[in-house]
């Protein structure tokens, strides 16, 4: 027996794959209630009765056939990876459209086991399902569960060990079979390819797939056949066929479910309890009020959560001040360092920690009980004002927390073109770390103006969205436009656990990778603008700084402020340190001090940083600099996954180079536009 | 025959035909739709997706890709 057998997860999305994943191997992948998100292949390990097993959580495939990255990554690996054994997981209160995957495993030779998962909700629905039927029917065992409450793990545990253990031959897939029409075709593919499939694939397999016409079978066969067998081949496939084959498999599952139901819902009041909600949510013009009701709640709980974090600031501005006196008697270099340096940093990160938490509880809730889809459904239309359709709207929806997530995020959209320019577009969404700018700036400079401002940022983003796409799809990506096709999951409760498993995993990666960065940004900061000689005036920061000034002068940005601009490359929110650092010090102040008191609204007058600033920086160039850092070049950790997901050093530095123009193309005509209207 | 873009809301209908690219044929193939599948229609409004439900399962279908499956319109709907 191997000391480690591999066990992986398939099935539709949605189905609840990370969820038992996570059960069972303690991770923390992501759950939430739509299709699509897992994108990459997810490895771990469990123990259960003294072995260990190898876990691996595939991404969600409709089908096995070569349309979508995820639907290649998951077949290559059960077909060329030999797992031990594949879970396909189904779900009990969408059974007839999930089994579909399990019929296309059928002719992958590996040892199956079906996790008929979310038995409560089809309980709930009024729908019982006899497992043992079910098995005898598909030949293999079928194992109810309910992922999201531990139910039929214990029962899981044991069918995989049996199956690792067990040598017999007899031990198969999934057992489908063709008839008729279907069953002839086969045949006769069969017959052409024979012996000409290279392994790991079986003929079986690769007979169906070149039915379905699949690009990349096809090529690999094309290859290997002579010109008379392509001709032949090209005479049997035809559309219909993959017709043929797709309701061979619906009425394979048909026949499991007449076999293996015992009580059935009836569709209206299934429709009826799944549709409340959406009678409002889906509607195409309340449907819009839902969603921004929605979203401005969204936003309000976050901003409460996150102004939690406020007190703390105050005991950062003490621990600045401490740190100040402690040091003082110390190298100045060393106290300016901790003080107006590393404290500030450290402390800002601090304070937008607990913000960021808030943004992710809520978009946790609001993602576990199902909505994010129906804000995709509801924004479809806009997004076809931008050349794209709704799967597009859920990477633009993250790339507001972050543009990171947004760039992965869209790996939901089916077609390459559509996620490339999805992908091209997402640095133009203001991530979390440009709103914590935005509205620190803006307390200072602009005040009551701050939600107007808020305003013109949006929808300039909108027109940017427009023109940017448009230039896209004319001049660079041609190619047609493809439509959505995206289901819409029926509503979950929302489970707490999953919401704080999704919150605390976000905040602790933010705190991972964010804090490091920010704390780095304003060492560097302050290094550059203490060092040589201990005064900013003479730093290494003003003099290159000066290079900007033709530029900067045009956008009413001193040096310090297209300092803090570039930056802002190495984490959106780090332009708040570079700021309160290149403007506090050498001012005799602690930086933080001031920032606590802003932070906590109202004190204005008292405050010496806010103070300082005011008389640096005028409202105008404050505007235009929160235009230039909103449209500029995304962070340096969302260049790194741009060039991940489009493989392509072109498109990356295309995408660099052009948001850097736009960066200044948009303080240039916000100082401009300013300079009129104030 | 008709476009499934005709069917109007709570109207159900039986796939009859579905044409495209064999891209477009797998993939709504393994959402649901195959020949003879009943689906019933629940957002039908002049603009935006159209929402389907069928198999068990809530669909958001676009205009232009809704237009590429024939139905026949069922007389009676439940
Ligand atoms: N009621 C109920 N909800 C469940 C069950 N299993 C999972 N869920 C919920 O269903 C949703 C989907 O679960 P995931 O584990 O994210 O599904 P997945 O298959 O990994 O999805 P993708 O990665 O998008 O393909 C989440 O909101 C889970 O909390 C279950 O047995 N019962
Ligand atoms: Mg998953």
């Amino acid at each position: 027996m191997k000391a480690n057998n591999v066990i992986v997860l398939a099935g539709q999305p949605n189905t609840g794959k990370s969820s038992i994943f996570n059960r069972l191997t303690g991770s923390n992948q992501h759950v939430g209630n739509w299709p699509g998100k897992t994108v990459e292949k997810k490895e771990g390990a469990f123990k259960f009765k003294g072995h260990l097993y190898q876990l691996v959580d595939l991404p969600g495939t409709y089908s096995l056939t070569a349309n979508s990255a995820e639907e290649i990554i998951t077949r290559d690996y059960i077909i060329k990876k030999h797992p031990d054994v594949l879970v396909v997981v189904v779900d009990a209160s969408q059974l007839e459209r999930t089994l579909y995957l399990a019929a296309e495993t059928s002719m992958l030779p590996v040892k199956t086991i079906v996790a008929l998962n979310m038995t409560d909700i089809a309980e709930r629905e009024g729908r019982k399902i006899c497992h043992e039927a079910m098995g005898k029917q598909m030949g293999v065992t079928v194992i109810p569960m309910v992922a999201s409450k531990n139910i039929g793990f214990s029962e899981l545990l044991e069918a995989i060990k049996k199956s690792v253990e067990n040598h017999d031959p007899d031990e198969r897939p999934i057992q489908q079979e063709f008839e008729g029409e279907v069953l002839a075709r086969l045949n006769e593919v069969k017959g052409l390819i024979k012996g000409l499939v290279p392994s790991p694939f079986t003929e079986d397999w690769m007979a169906l797939k070149l039915m379905e016409d699949d690009r990349e079978v096809r090529e690999i066969m094309r290859k290997r056949l002579g010109p008379d067998q392509c001709l032949h081949l090209d005479k049997i496939i035809n559309n219909g066929l993959a017709l043929l084959v797709a309701d061979s498999r619906y009425k394979w599952i048909q026949k499991i479910i007449d076999a293996s139901e015992t009580k059935s819902h009836d569709t209206k009041s299934l429709l009826d309890k799944r549709n409340k909600f959406d009678k409002v949510a889906t509607h195409p013009v309340w449907g819009i009020f839902v969603a921004l009701g929605i979203l401005f709640f969204a936003i309000v709980a976050a901003m409460s959560i996150g102004s939690l974090g406020l007190p703390f600031l105050k005991i950062v501005s003490l621990a600045s001040d401490g740190a100040r006196i402690l040091l003082g008697p110390g190298p100045e270099w060393l106290s300016s360092m901790m003080a107006d340096g590393l404290i500030v940093g450290v402390g800002i990160a601090t304070a937008l920690s607990f913000f960021l938490m808030g943004v992710f509880i809520v978009v946790g809730f609001l993602e576990d009980v199902g909505y994010l889809p129906r804000l995709a459904y509801v924004f479809d239309l806009f997004m076809h004002g931008i050349g794209l359709h709704g799967k597009s709207f859920m990477p633009f929806l993250m790339g507001f927390c972050c543009n990171i997530s947004g760039v992965l995020g869209t790996r939901v959209v089916d077609s390459w073109r559509q996620r490339l320019i999805t992908v091209l577009l997402i640095p133009i969404i203001p991530c979390y770390g440009i709103w914590a700018v935005v509205s620190f700036i803006g307390t200072i400079f602009l005040g009551v103006k701050t939600p107007m401002v808020v305003l013109a940022l949006l929808i300039t983003a909108a027109l940017h969205l427009a023109l940017t796409s448009f230039l896209l799809r004319r001049f660079i990506v041609k190619g047609e436009s493809t439509g959505l096709i995206m289901e819409l999951p029926p509503y979950h409760k929302p489970n707490f656990k999953t919401i704080w498993t999704y919150a605390w995993t976000n905040e602790k990666g933010y705190l991972k990778r964010g804090f490091s960065i920010i704390a780095m940004a304003s060492f560097i900061v302050w290094f550059f603008s203490y060092f040589p000689e201990g005064k900013i005036e003479t730093s290494f920061l003003a003099s290159t700084g000066s290079f900007l000034n033709p530029i900067g002068n045009l956008m009413g940005c001193d040096w310090k402020l297209m300092a803090a601009l570039i930056v802002s490359v190495m984490a959106k929110e780090s332009a708040l340190p570079a700021i309160a650092i290149l403007y506090g010090t050498g001012q005799g102040l602690s930086s933080i001090t001031g920032l606590a008191s802003i932070t906590s609204g109202g004190e204005h007058t008292h405050n010496e940083l806010a103070s300082i600033l005011m008389q640096s920086i005028s409202p105008e160039s404050a505007l235009a600099f929160l235009f230039a850092l909103t449209f500029s070049i995304p962070c340096s950790a969302t260049i790194s996954v741009l060039y991940t997901e489009t493989r392509s050093l072109k498109w990356t530095a295309g995408a660099s180079a052009y948001y850097t123009l736009s960066s200044l193309v948009a303080g240039i005509l916000a100082y401009q536009a300013a300079l009129l209207i104030f | 025959m008709i476009p499934l873009t005709w069917l109007r809301a709570w109207e159900v209908g039986v796939v009859q035909d579905i044409s495209g690219k064999p891209g477009f044929v797998s993939r709504i193939s393994a959402t649901g739709f195959s020949l003879n599948t009943e689906v019933k229609m629940i957002r039908n409004w002049k603009w935006g997706p159209l929402i389907i439900f069928l198999r068990d399962t809530q669909i958001a279908l676009g205009r232009t890709e809704a237009g590429n499956i024939m139905v026949r319109k069922k007389s009676e709907s439940k």
